[in-house]
């Protein structure tokens, strides 16, 4: 049994079908390769072939998935049946920050929380707060806000079965001069760490030494490369900078950018690291090309260092 | 008619569906270099599906709401400048569909959300200087039936809101210019004609929204509809489908991807069975003078489908 297994942060676009029974017929319709990104059940045997076990399921595709399938349980059966398990959601805590919206957030979250159980998942990465732009800077007072938000969602979670992961954007109002702060303010026992490679790297942390300090919080990676690490404030604090206005990408498939995996995977080696490992395609222009390329990254270069 | 008077939806891009590339439409630059493309295509006109989701992750550079245009040009005249430096001199309408609200138990959430938002759409679609404020008067059939499974027995509740809400949108909607329609999806729970008694119920200003295709799969000859209404029509969408629903499908939660058999439910215009030189040709005898739109929504390429259309109108008699 690997240290690692792998899986993926789903990124698919609203995907309309379970499966297509008549696929040569769709095919033949207008010869375009639509038929071949439609249903789930390809998009899980893609993932399933390329060797990744795992997805963590995104909250905004729950309003197409849930009819689609009826239920969590269901699609989660229909994964499994194809080699994947849910290993968890994504989750915003919007608005964490502000005490008045303490109530809702915590709702918000021990709902998510419930929806993961139904899937079977045992993850919940959480980002802590919404965008700076609007909302930052924070004062001390809203991150301590925030870190108790962070502890009472990461309670319920606890006792449910999931770990909860902090999970940093890169223009989130949790930011640099705070980063740190919020995470020391939670509860080690209740509130873990997911570190997307490169939101922290575009935010100014270096991974390397960011996994050295926090490795016993680290519950899941969210791995993708960069070729932007350290962007400016007034980059990080824009109105949505996530998707630019020229195209210009912040993330790349893992050894398409400019950050030390390899020295991350020796250092996953030196703490022991056990666990999922999610890989994140946001912004590719093709999902299934960056899957197999990360497959070949991870064999021949990530896994040799460590499994 | 002149076809120069006919407009062209932006639904024609893909912006929720899975498939390679999709990614390049959330950035300003693709619809930057679209609007000249659409306008080489013989279009002045387009129409604008306005969609909430995209202001909720700050993915502004789709041009679908009025935070994402404030958010790119400041305000909608600049975008109109834009529009028109592109060649394109008119924003003929805006859509707006409820199905992102359609997300729970609560019917509350679902006519609050909806209201404000379109709401919202309705004063954007005034800024932009449209004539029409298309609103789909419910979500999917199979959508909400998965929310709320006694939906056929609430269904008399169901509508007595969604009249209060349009009411207020007409009186809105009557201080702006900007004339409220209401379209006819065929997954509607106001599907076919069952879309006229909720127009009875509205004030006078309301129109019909005729959709070709919507009409046909619903089981109503659309040229036998437009003849029926000419005098309560407010705008026409050119759809074609070769969709037959044997199956129901239109009560399905995801109705325009049928699950029995999978199919392209909305050809590009020209491609289906629907005759829409036929309807173009009865609206033009029937003296209809108001807003034309072609829609190639769900086209597996846009740029084919602009010139398949524009192929296609070349075809009508100027």
């Amino acid at each position: 049994m690997p240290n690692i297994r792998y899986a993926n942060m789903c990124h698919w676009k609203a995907v309309p079908y379970r499966e297509i029974p008549n696929f040569r017929e769709f095919y033949y319709e207008d010869k375009t390769n639509t038929a071949y990104y439609s249903d789930w059940d390809k998009i899980l045997k893609y993932q399933s072939a390329l060797g990744f076990d795992g997805i963590e399921i995104a909250p905004w595709d729950l309003a197409d998935i849930l009819p689609l399938f009826g239920s969590p349980e269901n699609f989660a059966a229909f994964a499994k049946d194809r080699g994947v398990e849910v290993i968890g959601m994504f989750h915003g805590a919007h608005a964490s920050h502000a005490a008045d919206h303490f109530d809702e957030a915590v709702k918000s979250g021990r709902e998510a929380v419930d929806t993961i159980v139904k899937f079977g998942g045992t993850y919940m990465n959480t980002c802590p707060t919404q965008n700076y732009f609007g909302s930052g800077p924070l004062t001390r007072e809203e991150v301590q806000q925030c870190a108790k938000v962070m502890n009472e969602i990461g309670l319920y979670a606890t006792d449910h079965g999931v770990k909860i992961g902090l999970h940093n954007e890169f223009f989130c109002a949790i930011n640099l001069p705070n980063h740190r702060e919020l995470i020391e303010s939670t509860d080690p026992k209740l509130v873990h760490y997911c570190i997307d490679t490169a939101q922290i790297s575009i935010m100014g942390e270096d991974l390397l030494s960011f996994y050295d300090t926090y490795h016993d919080r680290i519950s899941t990676f969210h791995l993708k490369d960069t070729a932007s690490a350290r962007q400016p404030d007034s980059v990080r604090y824009s109105q949505d900078p996530e998707i630019t206005d020229d195209g210009t990408r912040w993330f790349w498939e893992p050894g398409l950018g400019e950050l030390d995996l390899k020295g991350l995977y020796a250092l996953l080696k030196k703490h022991g690291f056990k666990g999922w490992m999610g890989i994140e395609y946001d912004g590719s222009p093709d999902l299934l090309a960056s899957m197999a390329l990360t497959r070949y990254y991870l064999d021949n270069e990530l896994r040799p260092i460590y499994d | 008619m002149n076809s120069e008077q006919i407009g062209i939806s932006l639904d024609l891009i893909n912006r929720h569906y899975q498939e390679p590339n999709r990614n390049r439409y959330e950035s300003k630059y693709f619809w930057e270099e679209l609007y000249p493309l659409i306008r080489a295509s013989g279009f002045r006109a387009i129409e604008i599906p306005y969609e909430p989701v995209w202001q909720f992750g700050g993915r502004s550079g789709v041009p679908m709401n009025r935070y994402c245009i404030n958010t790119k040009y400041g305000d909608a005249a600049n975008y109109r400048a834009k529009l028109a430096e592109a060649g394109i001199d008119h924003v003929a309408g805006v859509t707006f569909d409820p199905n992102l609200f359609m997300r729970n138990g609560s019917i509350d959430f679902y006519f609050g959300a909806s209201g404000h938002f379109a709401g919202e759409a309705l004063a954007h679609a005034a800024d932009l200087g449209a004539d029409y404020f298309a609103i789909s008067p419910s979500a999917y059939y199979g959508r909400i039936a998965h929310y709320h499974p006694d939906i056929d027995a609430k269904i008399a509740t169901f509508a007595d809101r969604e009249t209060d809400m349009l009411r207020g949108l007409a009186e809105k909607a009557e201080g702006t210019g900007v004339t409220l329609v209401l379209r006819n999806e065929y997954w509607s729970l106001f599907r076919g004609e069952r879309i006229l008694p909720l127009l009875d119920a509205l004030p006078s200003s309301v129109k019909l929204d005729v959709d070709t295709a919507s009409l046909t799969i619903a089981g109503i000859d659309p040229a036998d509809f437009i003849t029926a209404q000419i005098d309560r029509i407010g705008c026409v969408h050119l759809t074609d489908t070769s969709f037959v629903d044997d199956a129901e499908t239109w009560k399905t939660a995801n109705p325009e991807f049928p699950e029995q058999r999978a199919t392209q439910v909305f050809r590009d215009p020209g491609t289906g069975t629907v005759d829409l030189r036929q309807i173009v040709s009865l609206l033009d005898r029937l003296g209809y003078a108001g807003p034309i739109m072609c829609s190639a929504r769900q086209t597996r390429d846009p740029f084919r489908a602009l010139l398949r259309t524009r192929a296609l109108l070349n075809q009508l008699q100027n």
